[in-house]
């Protein structure tokens, strides 16, 4: 009872020192779903002219759209499956690798785990703290999402936006958690960032190209972006999602495992 | 009574280089036990063992009775910690960190911090980025201290303080011993060492070269004599006697080192017309500092 009560406090803390920045990205990626909803209306006819032109590469990059382009379609090309997957995992990526390393850097560590805390605790709240955060960001970016659909007069499903918002969440997750691992094992907070990075980039690349190029279709089970697929246009990715879930309590013991072993320096 | 600390062939080995090496210490409980030694003696890797932050690479260590790996949340609830360098999240207040670490150790109080920053004059609701360095180190000190611990561990912890606060800050460390509760104090301020504590520990190249009471330390040191005559003499003579070292004159006055009994001194000395005679207890400092030549003249 004592660790859920210090976990508790220490994941209050962590969100609360940062409701702001949470706010704004919230705020940020809220206002840019606004917009492509409010642009929706003015860019439906323009684009169902271009896909009907478009080289077949370039039909097949944004989906194999066919017919009358839906807000969906529109969204999920735009917004859902380009920007926010790419975007909101770097929120996530550099909150892990500050969580450890970035702390012994600052040099705040010793005074925190001067506390009767175990180490394992700060992992765990770690992952808390960034799960709850990005929850934060993605209801934020929902509600101003939304009421750009209502206002605007879009047709698109309030549960169909959240359940394509909800789907990043676990994905977004798993880079955070990579950087925990990454930040529990180097010591370097640079290299805890670089690291996801280079990976969400280069699995946003590949799904790219084997959209296009069929030599890279193979490769693009590597991808998380392959797996997650276009969740505001069909059904919910639950497999994907539970895999990924699984992925992230995997990284997150790995990462307590890691910590508990390392010496801490200042 | 369990001593406070106890370590037992505690090792701890950076790749090839040593942290310490084979460093057996007892601290008692309800004394205030100094820990002395250059840069890169080992003393913040001692206290990082103690704290678990560093895994030995042989030995153990016991604080309180508890095996500091083993208990380490248990041995952490017990201690208060200050290091020896920290950063503070600039944006909170004192107050707001304080209410934070109360909530971890399951208090439901700020504790002993008003009435500890009120002591060392300490604004607990200032962010502690518009804190000056010594302000900042109050705020170590008081998370070290709010919580009441069995057993304090202190890095270096009047660092950035002004004499009156260092001041305050001793006489609270003399409170806490008196109320039974321990002190493990390393500094490198040897004065304040000397002003406070009861034993000290000198450490070097991570092995430990002392441990005695602060008392018996200063006295078991080589003395000062200061012989003042009415005329210059030949200062080889002093020299000359057993015990004597770093013998110097200057104009009428001769001022040796003495290892021994004062008796060939004294004897030597009446054969001049002599006008005063001082002994001085050496400083902390210099004891240390002998320490160090004794060694160096060793391993040379």
């Amino acid at each position: 009872m004592a660790e859920l009560g210090q976990l508790r406090a220490l994941v209050a803390y962590e969100v609360s020192r940062r409701w702001r920045s949470l706010l704004v990205w919230g705020v940020a990626l809220g206002g840019l779903g606004a917009l492509y909803v409010a642009l929706y209306p003015s860019m439906k006819t323009f684009m169902e002219q271009y896909l009907e032109q478009a080289p077949e590469n370039m039909r097949r990059f944004l989906g194999e759209l066919r017919g009358p382009l839906t807000a969906e379609q529109w969204l999920g090309m735009e917004f859902l499956d380009m920007l926010l997957p790419v975007a909101l995992p770097f929120l996530v990526i550099t909150m892990g690798a500050r969580a450890l390393a970035g702390r012994e850097e600052r040099k705040t560590l010793d005074l925190l785990l001067g506390n009767p805390l175990a180490r394992r605790q700060l992992v765990v709240s770690s992952l808390l703290t960034m799960a709850a955060s990005l929850a934060l960001v993605l209801a934020v970016t929902w509600v101003i999402s939304y009421l750009a659909v209502a206002i605007v007069g879009v047709e698109l499903g309030a549960g169909r936006l959240a359940s394509a918002l909800a789907a990043l969440w676990p994905m977004c997750l798993l880079f955070g958690a990579l950087a925990l691992l990454l930040s529990a094992l180097v010591r370097r907070s640079a290299i805890a960032i670089a690291v996801p990075a280079v990976v969400l980039i280069a699995m946003y690349v590949v799904e790219a190209l084997a959209q296009v190029s069929k030599t890279m279709e193979p490769v693009r089970i590597v991808s998380f972006f392959y797996h997650l697929g276009s969740p505001i246009q069909g059904d919910f990715p639950w497999t994907t999602v539970l895999a990924m879930l699984g992925g992230v309590c995997l990284l997150g013991l790995c990462a307590s495992i890691a910590f508990e072993r390392r010496d801490l320096y200042t | 009574m369990t001593p406070a600390i106890v370590t037992e062939s505690l090792t701890k080995y950076y790749g090839r280089q040593v942290g310490i090496e084979r460093l057996d210490l007892e601290v008692r409980s309800g004394e205030i036990f100094g820990f002395i030694g250059p840069n890169g003696a080992g003393k913040t890797t001692t206290i990082r063992l103690l704290l678990d932050f560093l895994h030995p690479t042989a030995g153990r260590a016991l604080v309180l009775g508890l095996d500091v790996h083993r208990h380490s949340v248990e041995v952490r609830r017990s201690v208060g910690y200050l290091p020896g360098e920290f950063g503070l999240d600039v944006r909170m207040t004192g107050r707001q960190l304080f209410a934070y670490f109360a909530r971890l150790r399951g208090m439901d109080s700020l504790g002993w911090a008003p009435m500890l920053a009120d002591r060392l004059d300490l604004d607990l609701d200032l962010p502690m980025g518009r804190l000056s360095r010594g302000n900042r180190q109050k705020i170590g000190l008081l998370q070290a201290l709010f919580h009441r611990p069995q057993l304090l561990i202190l890095d270096e912890p009047t660092t950035g303080l002004d004499p009156l606060v260092q001041d305050t800050f001793l006489q609270i460390l003399r409170e806490t011993r008196d109320d039974g509760r321990t002190v493990f104090l390393s500094s490198h301020i040897l004065s304040e060492v000397e002003r406070v504590c009861d034993r000290v520990a000198i450490v070097r190249g991570g092995r430990l070269a002392a441990l005695e009471t602060t008392e018996s330390l200063l006295e078991k040191q080589r003395k000062r004599v200061i012989l003042v005559f009415a005329s210059p003499v030949d200062p080889s003579a002093f020299a000359a006697l057993p015990g004597v070292t770093n013998v110097q004159a200057d104009g009428n006055t001769v001022i040796l080192r003495l290892d021994d009994g004062i008796d060939g001194v004294v004897k030597l000395a009446a054969q001049h017309t002599l006008l005063d005679l001082k002994t001085e207890h050496p400083s902390l400092d210099e004891v240390f500092m002998d320490y160090y030549e004794r060694e160096e003249r060793w391993q040379n």
